[in-house]
């Protein structure tokens, strides 16, 4: 509902236009400048090859192993998005167009446009560390499509949450340090699903119904209906 | 019958203040298509901001504005896409070349990826040859013009002009003039300037010192 109206699907197409094209040029102006790409992937590559010299394939007890590879993973995963998510509105609030975008997009299409740039990040995120990890861990899964639906799901929330949370601090002076203070504790829970999810993938529990998956889809569905709620009113302030 | 007003604007005893400063008080002045409006006045005086809270940037704290389109309301949440900035505030995407921040903020406001009507912004902008030159690389003087050519691109029926002729050398200060004796048949200008060439334009002034 828009002003006690409901949204057209004229509107709607229109904002998915809107939103297409604030995506495309973020990607445009990411490609050129790897503003968040190096910070993402520099922390990512960093910590992971910190892990596997420090406590490699063979430092874990075979029994941890499950939990402790997950832990490690998601880790590395949420503090490497943490590191470079919080860009897409950062840097238009330090470039200074942030009031040309408010001037030219409408929030939502503004919203949507992040979040489909973030999550192609994650995406590629995901893509390039997870392989790696499994390698250089020895991280044997047992149900790999459980294995990976987790990640992509986990992904799709980490990527709503991030969004949401960049829209909020873009203004603040310290917003390093308050990204990651108000990040935190909306993703514990999401983090502590996907590290059960992958646990549950590696040692070959019983998969049925999804649950660990099923969390995070719902946890994603409901910080996506409440960002896009919350982001008009974060947006015109 | 009555013939419709294509586009007017009103404002209504509109205040900002910013914690203990007041900056202006109980504006009021309604414009109809067609009019020229000057605002003049100090530096702080409250221009900029003046214009910034009629293009929706700033939450007036007092006041409100009224903006009718063949005499219907505009909603808020439409507005935008009856209003062009132009303002020394306003950054565009240094990464990207002129054309392809054209071309983006014609998408944004419903436009489509046609590049063609973008081009001949450009153009009557004296942008013509500089389009694939990444925005970086333009001087202060070509991207005020980039930023005249972005407030016109969908034909808004109110153009905003925060000191439209900064940074502009003599032939840029006459597309300026061009741009205000054109938009005068499609709408309302609102000029925040103390530049008497500017002013001068304006049907009515509105000085924000007095």
């Amino acid at each position: 509902m828009k002003n006690g109206r409901w949204i057209t699907q004229t509107e709607s197409l229109t904002c998915l236009s809107e939103a297409a094209a604030i995506w495309k040029r973020d990607l445009k102006s990411e490609f050129r400048t790897r503003y968040a790409v190096n910070a993402i992937l520099m922390f990512a590559f960093t910590t992971l090859i910190a892990v596997s010299f420090s406590i490699g394939a063979f430092r874990i007890e075979e029994a941890e192993k499950p939990f402790l590879d997950a832990v490690l993973l998601w880790i590395i995963l949420v503090f490497s998005a943490l590191s470079g998510l919080s860009r897409s509105f950062v840097k238009e609030e330090e470039a200074g167009t942030m009031d040309i975008l408010k001037l030219s997009a409408s929030p939502h299409a503004v919203f949507l446009g992040k979040l489909f740039f973030n999550l192609v990040l994650l995406g590629a995120l995901e893509v390039i560390i997870v392989p790696f990890f499994v390698l250089l861990m020895g991280y044997d899964i047992k149900f790999p499509g459980y294995f990976w639906a987790m990640v992509v799901s986990a992904g799709l929330g980490l990527g709503t949450a991030t969004t949401i949370v960049a829209a909020m601090i873009a203004r603040a002076s310290v917003r390093g340090a308050l990204f990651s203070v108000l990040s935190f504790p909306l993703l514990l829970p999401l983090m502590i699903t996907a590290i059960k999810g992958c646990e549950r993938a590696a040692m070959g529990l019983n998969t049925a119904g999804w649950p660990e998956v099923k969390i995070a889809v719902a946890y994603t569905v409901i910080m996506t209906i409440v960002s896009i709620f919350l982001f008009p009113m974060i947006w015109e302030e | 019958m009555k013939e419709a007003i294509p586009f007017a604007l009103n404002v209504r005893r509109l205040s900002k203040h910013f914690e203990e400063t007041r900056l202006f008080e109980d504006i009021s002045f309604s414009l109809v298509h067609g009019e020229v409006f000057a605002i003049t006045g100090w530096n702080g005086s409250g221009k900029s901001t003046l214009l910034r809270i009629i293009a929706g940037l700033v939450r007036p704290s007092a006041g409100d504005i009224e903006m009718m389109s063949n005499d219907s309301v505009v909603s808020k949440d439409s507005r935008r896409k009856f209003i062009g900035l132009v303002a020394p505030a306003l950054s565009l995407y240094d990464e990207l070349t002129g054309l392809e921040n054209m071309v983006f903020f014609h998408k944004v406001r419903g436009g489509n990826s046609d590049p063609s009507a973008c081009l001949d912004v450009m153009r009557q902008v004296g942008l013509a040859g500089q389009e694939d030159k990444p925005c970086k690389d333009y001087s202060s003087g070509m991207k005020q013009r980039l930023k005249l050519a972005q407030a016109l691109i969908h034909k808004p029926p109110l153009l905003l002009l925060d000191e439209p002729g900064s940074n502009l050398d003599n032939k840029g200060i006459k597309i300026v003039e061009d741009i205000i004796c054109e938009q005068r048949k499609a709408g309302i200008i609102l000029i925040a300037s103390n530049e008497k060439r500017e002013v001068d334009y304006a049907d009515r002034i509105l000085n924000l010192s007095e």
